[in-house]
């Protein structure tokens, strides 16, 4: 069964049926947002199924768009949280990839500024890893970027997209091993992205984040998940009641290989470990529990087929 | 930025050099400085590294003196202002409680404040006092823009502002002691062009 991410917006009268129907064929609900009078779902849907759900919200006046980058979580970094680099572009980018169905965390570095003075510490490296990608918001000169990228990719597993003020062929030209993924022309600037050629640059990072993730996702294919990161988020909701009691708007995050609950570590883990998630496999046989550096939440990352020899 | 006579932003990275003259456009229209600025040159060299900012402002304006918010009527002991502009009343107040002492001074409504002096109150000349200078606001506005468009990472920074010129230097290296030589390479650029 393929799982296509998709989005649905429409209006809240009814759209318990949406909820059924996409859990019904198989799917699952990433997230869920009212706005006012809008219902927003990010869900997951099997490929042959989304014309019946089509079908269905046609007459509740919902529309289902393809959104690449649900399940995902995405660390758009910063290299400081002051006016010179807050709220352009970092914002920005981190809002409009949401509209691609992406979670994204904002970090801001302690130390990111400077060329010769730029830090990253372990901690800020390990919340950077904990991600599916991550987006580095450099400056305007070729010079710094240049200098500062061995200290900002020093012990990253994940991939890096770039943005910078230099066109994409100069990023490349400087960046040296080369990085997942580029973006130029997209800088430190003090002014709201608004205008259409700014706008296409937003489309323009959306395409570059999912094509690097569609490369990670071909990647997980060759050697497949003993379980899928939203059936995994499913069961901690049926089964960790203390989940609902969470005030976060999303509890459970899906990753591409695992999810993050929103629960502290010590008093849950054991009580997680434990799940079955089918008759005689408990969550512990495919998945693994660490402690995230995100205040202190459960990191779970599962395990591939190779490694556990069943798939869930 | 049509309003300002000369601005130029220089860089030795030219596409660089424009994403910032772009920021500096945004951050001085965002600060209200363009009707205060008629001059400014930009220069930054990320190799050095190095940001030196210079430029004239127009005239600046002048101290505001009491008459200039409130009309003032005397009555032998008494003083009273009727209040116009309240932009400047908070300042206005401090002055006349540290002036007269707060025993003294009495605002029965938001628009008017009553003074009782000790001599005649028509002799006390309270029209021409000063009350507020507007350019120190401004300076600490347009070096605080200077700071808002200067790369972030450059923190060693040296600032000046004498007699409607202004320069202002930074770098993420020490600075060298004496910058005059830099500074007044830039204002020569900047005076020599149309």
């Amino acid at each position: 069964m393929i799982l296509v991410p998709i989005t649905y917006k429409g209006g809240v009268f009814r759209h318990d049926e949406i909820l059924d129907l996409i859990e019904d064929v198989g799917g699952y609900i990433i997230q869920k947002h009212m706005i006012a009078q809008e219902v927003v779902l990010q869900a997951l849907v099997p490929k042959e199924d989304i014309d019946t759900l089509k079908k269905v919200s046609r007459p509740l006046a919902g529309e289902v768009i393809p959104a690449p980058l649900v399940g995902t979580e995405i660390a758009v970094v910063s290299m400081s949280v002051e006016i010179h680099h807050l709220p352009h572009a970092s914002c920005d980018i981190a809002e409009y990839l949401r509209t691609a169905g992406a979670k994204t965390n904002m970090i801001g570095l302690a130390r990111g500024f400077g060329k010769r003075i730029g830090l990253l510490s372990d901690e800020e490296r390990d919340i950077i890893n904990e991600h599916d990608l991550a987006i580095y918001l450099f400056g305007n000169f070729e010079t710094c970027i240049r200098e500062k990228m061995p200290t900002f990719r020093r012990g990253i597993k994940v991939p890096i997209v770039i943005c910078g003020g230099p066109s994409k062929d100069a990023l490349k030209k400087i960046i040296d091993p080369p990085a997942a993924g580029y973006v130029g022309g997209m800088g430190r600037f003090m002014h709201r992205t608004k205008e259409p050629h700014e706008i296409a640059l937003l489309d323009e990072i959306v395409a570059e984040v999912s094509r690097v993730i569609d490369q990670k996702r071909a990647m997980i294919a060759k050697d497949p998940l003993s379980v899928t990161p939203a059936r995994l988020m499913d069961i901690i909701l049926e089964n960790v009641p203390d989940i609902h009691e969470v005030t976060s708007p999303v509890p459970v995050v899906v990753q591409m290989d695992g999810i993050r609950v929103k629960l502290p570590y010590d008093p849950f883990a054991r009580e997680i470990r434990e799940i079955e998630v089918e008759e005689g496999i408990r969550i512990a046989d495919i998945c693994d529990l660490h402690p995230s550096r995100m205040r202190d939440y459960i990191l779970l990352k599962v395990k591939p087929f190779s490694e556990t020899g069943m798939l869930v | 930025m049509s309003t300002l006579e000369y601005f130029e932003v220089e860089s030795t990275e030219p596409a660089g050099g424009e994403l910032y003259r772009r920021i500096a456009s945004t951050v001085i229209t965002d600060h209200n400085l363009l009707k205060v600025l008629e001059r400014l040159r930009i220069f930054i060299d990320p190799a050095i590294p190095i940001f030196i900012a210079v430029g004239i402002t127009r005239t600046m304006p002048r101290m505001i003196t009491v008459s200039d918010l409130a009309g003032v009527t005397f009555d032998e002991h008494k003083i009273t202002l009727s209040i116009a502009d309240e932009t400047y009343l908070a300042d206005l107040l401090q002055f006349l409680w540290k002036k007269y002492g707060k025993d003294h001074v009495n605002q029965p409504d938001r628009f008017t404040i009553e003074i009782k002096t000790v001599g005649d109150a028509a002799e006390s000349g309270i029209e021409d006092l000063a009350v507020a200078d507007p350019s120190e606001g401004l300076y600490k506005d347009l070096i605080y823009s200077l700071q808002v468009i200067c790369p972030e990472g450059y923190k060693v920074k040296k600032q000046n502002f004498n007699n409607g010129r202004f320069w202002f230097i930074a770098s993420e290296n020490t600075l060298p002691e004496d910058v005059t030589s830099l500074v007044a390479g830039q204002f020569e650029i900047m005076e020599a062009a149309p």
